[in-house]
């Protein structure tokens, strides 16, 4: 049985929400709240009724053609329904999260459209199952995210903005250039399909080189991989939730779980092995990883010493990519979720810091471990995890690269892991230190550069309630990992799936 | 039942931790109690479960799959380990009554302080007796980065710059450790595809680069082991911490860097390979180097504190020493491994109770002195071999080292305990400069008299395989007991040859200070490469947009021309018409 409606569904929740937010006026907060709330909340158990129907070894497909030769598919497949789950479970934490951090600003209406718009590109992401409907769902995240980048609508906002596009846009302009290379060589190739493209292997093996080449490289600016990263640390002026978004729901997502569909799904791994582009893929990942840390010890503000984080950690799901073998496979889907339950988690605490002390310079965040404990105990945990260290979930991933490093005879990728251990121990311990083990403000030293009393308990409820839940799951997801139905036991049926045919 | 005492063992210091968070939360500061009676019985489940009997728990859904047992080696370690955490809590109570005291005043910074280590205090408990029973490496690197990193609040606790340089020292190196001990664990398990310690000892024994595998986490355990170069942090945190603080830093977790070598490496196997032999070799040597050069360098501090840090790792030293011959004699390890727990037991136990004697001489009880410094020398002499459980743990290492035949490394360790003699003799010697009146309360002398009853006594209650044990024969007693006075009259001679260099000693952290100036030269081009690149980007971002300026100069150039072209349209087109005209007419002509 075909439930086609389940994908249509799950895309067209999103996609009514951003016209009804668009329809209704901009004071309706209540009915717009409530709207949003509904709409994430309906996904999340959509996203749950696929999860069951995959589970159960059904794949429901909707398709209808556009043109000849080239169709627009949707479709539910393991990996696509991890990425949904992901985004539809983080996008109700980053809704709550927004609607409590952008009270009482103005200009909420467009705020909430894009914002809904942008997750509905993500569901077309997960679920497209061509690179036709891929593309189309790509490039509407772009657009519709560059609102989002320059909500604040500052001239550091809107050179913010402008950046962002240059490089989205160009590369966007380098996948077409891939996706049309390939459609003119091979026609309509689904992701589902069994035989891959090894057929062409013998006759075509430049072409299919290059195509590589064009779709990653095109795929590597949203993954924010070094030299193509730029944007990323200058959309921090971006609103706190927006930086959740670009760091742990969508933006960034979108761009891995491209690689991970074009060499798993479109390629299939043992022809990018064939071609070596496996290699070259981890050892970039592998630059990017260390240079990552290396800048981000260098900063001093908060948000962008986390965005260079996620720079360095990103490249972590490529290098997993590049270890051909079931190990590398789970530790990077793993972390692709583990890294966005971690990163939210930060950035939240990082935009609740701002909200109620108007910290941004880590060297303002003295005691604050105080004034705000479970802020700070909920940055701690995403810090530890980052490093790696158990029972936070980045321990998970971290060991499932390391033994698919061995496994795979890449010795060299342990050393990186370690040295990336390392960094980020020396970038994020320092934080945590100042918190606990500094006085500050809240010890009768000095002043916090701009304090409010957003509510009853330490901050606005709206935004401490996602963050505490984001933590808590972060940390259940390391120390229950053997869970049926964990991260990890889900990546592992992915990767099964992948492995074993 | 044992499934409900573990529970509890693990469950207990969260409780704890929970409640002491309420109670801060509730009771004003004036009557805040930091140490209750539930925060000193943090320990107890884990001492109860010690003594529970053998058990194996097997948890799937735990991390990657979670393995627990208590077996031979990890009841007596629980046990000694629970037993130093449980006193070095009640000594804490006392110890830090005064500034309980000042915290109630409304002194903040005594406050925090306090309540920070009332907090962290049983998560560190947390991660020593989870690294304890854990047999899968998950489980096992949990509860020793748990333990490594709550500790720090044990160690930089009165917060004066003394204590951040030692915090900071223990902090880094830690750092560094746990990198090479993932490194080595990722390898080694990715290898053997194993998650339980089981697998990783069979794997390293078979893997062909065993000895680099063995030789990464050695030295990655090695940093909370003391191994001779990873030491530095000890005797810069040692004298800085409080004083229960460092008992349970010598006593009980540097005991856990022992128990991960002999958790890991393949010790007493037969096929033990020709390069983990050498390994065991290098191990071996670094191991008396540590002995014999901690017991030189120590004997020229000042802090009483700091001597007995390198007195432990003297002592590390030794038990390195002996975990190695289980790689270099794999034939001797299971009559040795015994001896090795029971002195490491004892050495928790005596080592715990000389810190814990630091802060009886700082506030001095009103007993006749003699009765004092008798008592705070009796752990020490317990430790140089010379009395009590000191002479029966010495003569459980040598026995097996007797029968196996390797006499030199028993004259060696003799010499070393002379070492041991030395620095307990020093310690007792700066105790005394640096005495104070001011009389401790019970909780601290009571604490610190069972601690050193229980040293003397360990055999009696350690929970080791029966039959494994035994006094020495009447014979070998001078054998065992000579050290002692020996070292006691070197520190003599040492004293007296010395005084002329009065006030001049060496200072602590000895090749701390080199590795700090080695990074210090190493940053140097490192920065100036950073400097490099940044000027290289500015260059690059500056030629860029110079080279967009000249396009968009070309383009704005195009289009002023489109637009001179649309500004004289008409005539343009009127020309155009001429010239086809002209064009026309020429044809036709």
């Amino acid at each position: 049985m075909n439930a086609a409606w389940l994908p249509l569904t799950a895309l067209a929740t999103s996609l009514l929400v951003v016209v009804i937010i668009f329809a209704l006026p901009e004071d309706a907060r209540r009915l717009r709240t409530t709207i949003n709330l509904t709409a994430a909340v309906v996904k999340i158990i959509l996203v749950i009724l696929m999860v069951r129907r995959v589970a159960a070894g059904h794949e429901d497909i909707v398709s209808f053609q556009v043109i000849g030769g080239v169709d627009f598919v949707l479709r539910s497949d393991a990996l696509g329904v991890m990425f949904a789950g992901l985004s539809s479970l983080l996008w109700l934490c980053t809704t709550i999260y927004a609607i409590g951090y952008l009270e009482g600003s103005a200009n909420r209406k467009r705020f909430f459209g894009f914002f809904s718009l942008c997750v509905a590109s993500t569901i077309g992401i997960a679920l497209a199952d061509n690179l036709f409907t891929f593309l189309i769902f790509y490039e509407m995240l772009t657009l519709s995210t560059y609102p989002l980048v320059v909500h604040n609508g500052t001239q550091q906002a809107l050179d913010a903005g402008r950046v962002y596009l240059r490089y989205t846009l160009s590369a966007g302009v380098v996948l077409l250039l891939g996706t049309v290379l390939l459609y003119s060589l091979t026609g309509d190739q689904s992701f589902s399909s069994e035989e891959g493209l090894g057929d062409y292997l013998n006759d075509h093996r430049g072409l299919l080189t290059l195509i590589f080449a064009l779709l990653v490289g095109g795929l590597a600016v949203k993954t924010a991989m070094v030299p193509l990263h730029g944007w990323l640390p200058r959309a921090m002026v971006a609103p706190a939730p927006v930086s959740a978004l670009l760091h742990a729901v969508a933006v960034v997502k979108a761009g891995a779980f491209g690689i991970l569909r074009v060499v798993y799904d479109l390629f299939g791994i043992e022809l990018s092995v064939e071609l070596g582009v496996i290699t070259a893929l981890a050892v970039a990942a592998s630059f990017t990883i260390i240079y990552g840390s290396l800048r981000a010890i260098a900063q001093e503000e908060l948000k962008p010493r986390l965005a260079f984080s996620t720079v360095s950690q990103v490249s972590y799901v490529i290098l997993g990519i590049g270890l051909f073998g079931p190990f590398g496979t789970v530790g990077a889907l793993a972390h692709l979720l583990h890294q966005g339950l971690m990163k939210v988690t930060l950035f939240f605490c990082a935009g609740n810091y701002a909200e109620e002390l108007g910290i941004h310079r880590i060297d303002e965040m003295d005691g604050a471990g105080k004034r705000m404990p479970l802020t700070s105990i909920a940055f701690t945990i995403g810090a530890f995890g980052m490093i790696g260290l158990p029972p936070v979930a980045g321990f998970i991933t971290k060991w499932y690269l390391g033994v698919g490093a061995i496994q795979a005879e890449m010795y060299w990728v342990v050393a990186v892991l370690v040295a990336s251990s390392t960094l980020n121990a020396m970038y994020f311990l320092p934080i945590v230190h100042r918190l606990w083990f500094r006085s500050g403000p809240a010890h009768g030293k000095g002043n916090w550069p701009k304090e409010q009393r957003l509510g009853r308990f330490e901050t606005h409820s709206w935004l401490l309630l996602p963050m505490v839940f984001t933590a808590l799951v972060s940390l259940g997801a390391g120390l229950f990992a053997g869970l049926p139905f964990s991260p990890l036991d889900w990546t592992a049926r992915v990767a099964n799936g992948e492995y074993l045919p | 039942m044992m499934t409900m005492l573990l529970a509890l063992a693990l469950l207990w210091p969260l409780v704890v931790i929970g409640w002491t968070l309420w109670s801060a939360y509730l009771a004003p500061a004036a009557q805040q109690g930091y140490f209750s009676a539930l925060w000193l019985s943090a320990a107890w489940p884990a001492l109860l479960l010690a003594y529970g009997g053998e058990a194996q728990w097997t948890m799937d859904a735990w991390m990657l799959g979670g393995e627990w047992a208590l077996n031979s080696l990890s009841r007596p370690w629980l046990a000694f380990t629970a037993l130093l955490w449980g006193l070095a809590a009640i000594h804490a109570r006392g110890y830090f009554a005064a500034e309980q005291a000042k915290a109630q005043k409304g002194d903040q910074d005594a406050q925090r302080r306090l309540l920070r280590l009332a907090l962290l205090w049983p998560l560190t408990l947390l991660g020593n007796v989870l690294l304890i029973i854990a047999q899968d490496v998950a489980s096992f690197y949990l509860g020793f980065a748990l333990m490594t990193f709550a500790a720090y609040a044990l160690v930089v606790h009165s917060g004066t710059e003394e204590a951040r340089l030692g915090a900071k020292a223990y902090l880094m190196l830690a750092v560094v450790g746990e990198g090479l001990i993932i490194g080595g664990f990722l390898w080694a398990a990715g290898e053997a595809d194993t998650l339980t310690l089981q697998g990783l000892r069979e794997g390293i024994l078979v893997a062909e680069q065993g000895a680099w595998m063995a030789a990464l986490l050695c030295l990655g355990f090695g940093v909370k082991a003391g191994v001779i170069g990873l030491h530095v942090w000890l005797p810069l945190a040692h004298p800085v911490a409080p004083a229960p603080a460092s008992a349970v830093l010598s006593g009980a977790m540097i005991k856990a860097g022992l128990l991960g070598w002999i958790s890991v490496l393949p010790l007493g196997s037969e096929q033990v390979s020709a390069s983990l032999a050498q390994f065991g070799r290098i191990m071996l040597i670094a191991g008396l180097a540590a002995a014999f050069g901690a017991a030189l360098y120590g004997v020229f501090q000042r802090h009483p504190k700091a001597v007995l840090a390198y007195s432990s790792i003297s002592q590390m030293g030794m038990m390195t020493a002996l975990v190695a011959m289980g790689l270099v004699a794999p034939d001797v390890w299971p009559l040795l491994w015994p001896g090795l727990v029971l002195f490491a037991a004892h050495h928790a136990l005596a080592k715990g109770s000389l810190f814990l004697g630091t802060s009886i001489s700082e506030h001095l009880p009103r007993w006749p002195l003699p009765l004092v410094w008798a008592l705070l020398a009796l752990p020490g002499i317990s430790l140089s071999g010379a009395i009590g459980a000191g002479m029966i743990s010495k003569w459980g290492v040598k026995s097996p080292l007797y029968e196996m035949h390797h006499e030199s490394l028993i004259k060696l360790l003799s010499w070393a305990a002379v070492g041991t003699a030395a620095l307990v003799s020093v310690a007792l010697w700066r105790q005394w400069q640096q005495r104070h009146k001011g009389g401790s309360n019970r909780e601290q002398w009571g604490a610190w008299l069972v601690a050193m009853a229980a040293a003397l006594l360990t055999p009696l209650w350690l929970p080791l395989p029966a039959g494994s044990i035994e006094m020495p024969p009447l014979k070998e007693w001078l054998g065992i007991m000579w050290p002692f006075p020996v070292g006691g009259l070197f520190a003599g001679v040492g004293w007296l040859l010395t005084r002329p260099l009065k006030g001049k000693s060496l200072p602590a952290g000895d090749l701390w200070w080199l590795y700090a100036g080695m990074v210090d030269a190493a940053l140097v081009p490192i920065r100036r490469l950073g400097h490099y690149c940044a000027k290289l980007k500015a260059v690059s971002v500056a030629s860029a947009q110079k080279t967009e300026e000249i396009l968009m100069g070309h383009l704005t150039r195009l289009l002023s021309t489109e637009s001179w072209l649309r500004h004289h349209v008409s005539g343009l087109m009127m020309l155009l018409a001429l010239v086809l005209a002209a064009l026309i007419m020429w044809e036709g002509l």
